[in-house]
């Protein structure tokens, strides 16, 4: 067995007749950065209030850092909360250094990390401030801070990007990156599916309270075949008749773009397999004499992972 | 356990910090100070009131300015009474009818007694001048000359143009501007003892006329005997008139009424051949009631103003949590919901369990409740020993005698206890609310069953080991206030002993479903529960 931080067998979680999370199971190697993916109402909050057992999974069993409870490993967990909140009238560093101090650090160690950190992460100004001054963002920041002043081994950050400015987005990717590089595991959970490409070793998709997806980028990105578009005059037949080729969809794509296509272009999206190459599908086109006005080749998004994969399902709110 | 303390200090420093805390403890001390420097000072602030006085029967003038010069020389006798017991050379708490040793105590006697007597007796023997000759010997060298308060009620003449001679319906339409206050009346600055003279124009000001009293020619005719048969009462102005617009005080309206009858009186004693004076002294016969106590030392039976103090100071112990109860539970509720709307709670439920936070929370306030006692106690203690004067050290011995009665530990156990039980409670109507309004319903009950004991106080005091008092003393929502209420008048052993375990007990149990709830509640959002999700929660096991 792999050392892993995080291991979740089967887990599901009912609040009355409405199934939150739905026998979800999934395992987090030590060290790694991990996206936590899904629309919203998916279930992932609820997911990670059980992995800390501020809830109780009604059934499954979760292995945190070797025990059965969070509880017990309080002390070894960082944990920042999908709605943020701080004591209003608290200052920046007091506030820091309590979080740590309730995470079991000492109280003098706990005031040098808190202005440490502040310092490192462009707060430095704000120590003193009270919180109640601080603007949304700053206070997110001191919040993530207040996660993991302590140094946990294990960070479950719940949308931690939501309400940062570019800036600071790049500010916390560069926290996470930092502590992933300290040997300590991160978990975060997003739907800015930019963050997890750039992040993350491996992601979990949820939805609807159920796994849809476990493994790494490349092969998330896998799941969506790989897709050739091209823009030309006429018919494109001889190239349907290739290997590799899975179907052809014409697009009608006016609306999207800014400059309309010319008269008579048509759009088309080609899904080939894995191993063909789209050189010879080029090499085909000019064979066949077809007048080509674009030719693009495009690893999939993840973006587009997220919407084939659960694009019906986030669209529709069910009533809880 | 190393968690609770930490959240207990960060909420006890944050407690501290707040403005409402100081104002707290601030609030005590000021009102002491007020109290004491400021009372005689309130007394002489009551504003002069001016009336008029119409007597078309031509009988009864006499007794009403009687009446009025009465209730000023009363007003004397009562402040004068309350000089010298501030500045006598040796406060005695323990002085009682038996050991009275001067003519002095007899007058501050009578005064407590019965004021008409003493009043009587007062005037009799010389007023004032006389009663400060007798008791100057016995103020201490430095007591203040004695102010005598001024007087509060002054006749005021009669506007120009109105005819005093009219029916008194007429009187009374032409009086109309001045009693509406629509019209001021011209008086005298200087003083009202001699009426208006009006020829110093400067001397004059302005005032509101505060009662018009209108006696009818024919105001005998309303006079009720016990033999005659009643008149008919349909009439809304028999007898004497009376007119204010100001309801509430009614000292000058029962000083007349009081002298008018006994000048009535007087002339039908007349009427019927008594002898008004003999009447006057049966009715100023009086025997004496000493109040003894079976349960003090002998020799020592006879009830003191300190032994009443004693049977009274639970009443100010009950207050006092009450008070201090209330103050805590408001912090617990406001800081539990200010956690729950910002989401901080699941930082800490992260870092704590719930139990440890509930704990660490009323540890916390608890703490900052004790020191705003321990500072109200200061501070009463630093006014005693600041304070010049009697008053102060009389206090003083009050103190002595709660210091040597098991008063305290009982109020320390029954503060505690309510403490522990009533914040139980409101952490758990906070834990299921997302904001102070939606609180505030859930409260509401919390907030009378708190009344009750308030409102039973004065009576429970009375009678202490009464059913009434019994049986609040084994619900344990009363019991830390019912039994404080009781504390002096030694309850039955099964009572103290039972209603400790029950409310022990409550406690115990009231922390665990509180705790429960809590557990349940911090991580709510949305409406606060009904009643059958509440009772949903107690059976839930986590």
């Amino acid at each position: 067995m792999q050392d892993n931080v995080l291991e979740l067998t089967r887990v599901s979680k009912r609040y009355g007749a409405f199934t939150a999370v739905d026998d979800i199971s999934f395992a987090i190697p030590r060290g790694a950065i991990y996206g936590f993916l899904g629309p919203n109402g998916a279930g992932k909050t609820t997911t990670i209030r059980m992995i800390l057992d501020i809830l109780k999974p009604d059934s499954g069993s979760i292995n945190i850092l070797g025990e059965t409870s969070a509880l017990n490993v309080r002390q070894r967990i960082g944990y920042l909360p999908e709605e943020k909140g701080l004591y209003k009238k608290m200052k920046v560093w007091a506030i820091i250094s309590y979080f740590a101090t309730l995470k079991g650090m000492d109280k003098r160690v706990a005031k040098a990390r808190a202005f440490e950190l502040l310092e490192t992460y462009g707060l430095k100004d704000y120590a003193e401030a009270k919180v109640e001054s601080l603007s949304k963002g700053m206070g997110q920041k001191v919040q993530v801070l207040s996660a993991v002043a302590h140094r946990p081994e294990l960070v479950i950050l719940d949308e931690p990007f939501s309400g940062l400015d570019p800036v600071n987005q790049e500010v916390l990717e560069q926290l996470i990156k930092d502590m992933a590089a300290a040997g300590q595991t991160v978990i975060f959970s997003t739907h800015i599916m930019q963050h997890a490409e750039r992040l993350c070793d491996r992601m979990l998709l949820v939805a609807k309270g159920r796994k849809i997806f476990d493994g790494t980028i490349a092969e998330a990105r896998a799941i969506i075949p790989r897709r050739v578009i091209l823009e030309c005059q006429g018919d494109i037949a001889p190239i349907l008749q290739m290997d590799g080729i899975l179907g052809a969809i014409e697009k009608n794509i006016e609306h999207s773009h800014a400059e309309p296509l010319s008269i008579g272009i048509r759009h088309w999206e080609l899904q080939i397999q894995e191993h063909t190459n789209p050189q010879l599908i080029l090499q085909r086109c000019f064979e066949s004499g077809i007048p080509l006005t674009r030719f693009d080749y495009t690893q999939p998004s993840l973006h587009d992972v997220f919407v084939h994969l659960v694009g019906s399902d986030a669209k529709e709110h069910h009533f809880r | 356990m190393k968690m609770i303390w930490l959240i207990a200090a960060r909420e006890y420093a944050e407690n501290v910090k707040t403005k409402g805390f100081w104002i707290g403890i601030l609030l005590f001390p000021m009102i002491l100070i007020a109290v004491f420097f400021f009372q005689s000072m309130l007394a002489e602030s009551a504003p002069t009131r001016h009336y008029i006085l119409i007597d078309q029967s031509g009988q009864y003038a006499p007794a009403v300015e009687a009446a009025i010069r009465q209730e000023h020389q009363r007003r004397i006798l009562q402040e004068f009474v309350a000089y010298v017991i501030e500045h006598r050379k040796e406060a005695n708490p323990e002085q009682t009818v038996a050991n009275a040793d001067a003519q002095i105590d007899q007058l501050i006697d009578d005064v407590d007694a019965g004021e008409v007597a003493a009043l009587d007796q007062w005037l009799e023997s010389g007023g004032l001048n006389f009663a400060l000759t007798l008791a100057t010997p016995y103020l201490r060298e430095d007591a203040p000359p004695f102010v005598e308060p001024r007087e509060q009620f002054i006749q005021a003449p009669l506007p120009e143009g109105v005819d005093a001679s009219a029916s008194p319906e007429a009187i009374i339409e032409q009086m109309r501007p001045w009693l509406s206050g629509g019209r001021q009346l011209r008086v005298d600055a200087s003083d009202g003892s001699d009426g208006s003279d009006g020829s110093d124009g400067s001397d004059e000001e302005t005032s509101d006329l505060f009662a018009l009293i209108l006696i009818p020619a024919q105001v005998n005719n309303s006079i009720l005997r016990p033999s005659a048969t009643p008149l008919a009462m349909n009439q809304s102005s028999v007898g004497i008139q009376y007119w204010a617009r100001n309801l509430t005080d009614v000292r000058l309206p029962n000083a007349i009424e009081r002298s008018i009858n006994s000048t009535i009186r007087n002339n039908e004693f007349a009427a019927r051949g008594v002898d008004a004076d003999i009447v006057r002294e049966v009715q100023r016969t009086r025997l004496p009631v000493s109040r003894l106590d079976p349960s003090a030392e002998q020799g020592q039976e006879a009830v003191s103003v300190a032994d009443q103090f004693r049977q009274w100071a639970p009443v100010g112990f009950v207050y006092l949590i009450f008070v201090s109860l209330m103050q805590s539970v408001q912090y617990l509720l406001s800081n539990t919901i200010e956690e729950k709307s910002n989401r901080i709670i699941e930082v800490l439920l992260a870092s704590v369990t719930p139990l440890e936070l509930m704990m660490g929370k009323l540890l916390g306030i608890g703490m900052s409740g004790i020191t705003t006692i321990i500072a109200w106690l200061l501070s009463f203690l630093a006014f005693i020993v600041f304070y010049p004067g009697n008053q102060a050290e009389v206090l003083g011995q009050f103190l002595d005698v709660l210091l040597s009665s098991d008063l305290i530990p009982y109020f320390v156990f029954y503060y505690l206890a309510g403490y522990a039980l009533y914040a139980g409670i409101f952490l758990a109507i906070g834990s299921l609310c997302n904001t102070l309004k939606e609180a505030q319903s859930l409260m509401m009950p919390m907030i009378m069953i708190l009344m009750l004991p308030l409102a039973t106080m004065t009576y429970i005091a009375q009678d202490p080991n009464g059913p009434v008092a019994r049986i609040m003393s084994w619900i344990p929502l009363f019991t830390p206030f019912t039994m404080m209420n009781r504390a002096a008048a030694e309850p039955p052993l099964l009572d103290v002993i039972g209603t400790t375990l029950v409310l022990l007990l409550s406690i115990a149990l009231v922390l665990w479903l509180s705790g429960k709830i809590f557990r349940q509640g911090v991580l709510r959002t949305g409406q606060p529960p009904r009643l059958m999700e509440i009772v949903r929660m107690l059976r839930q096991r986590h």
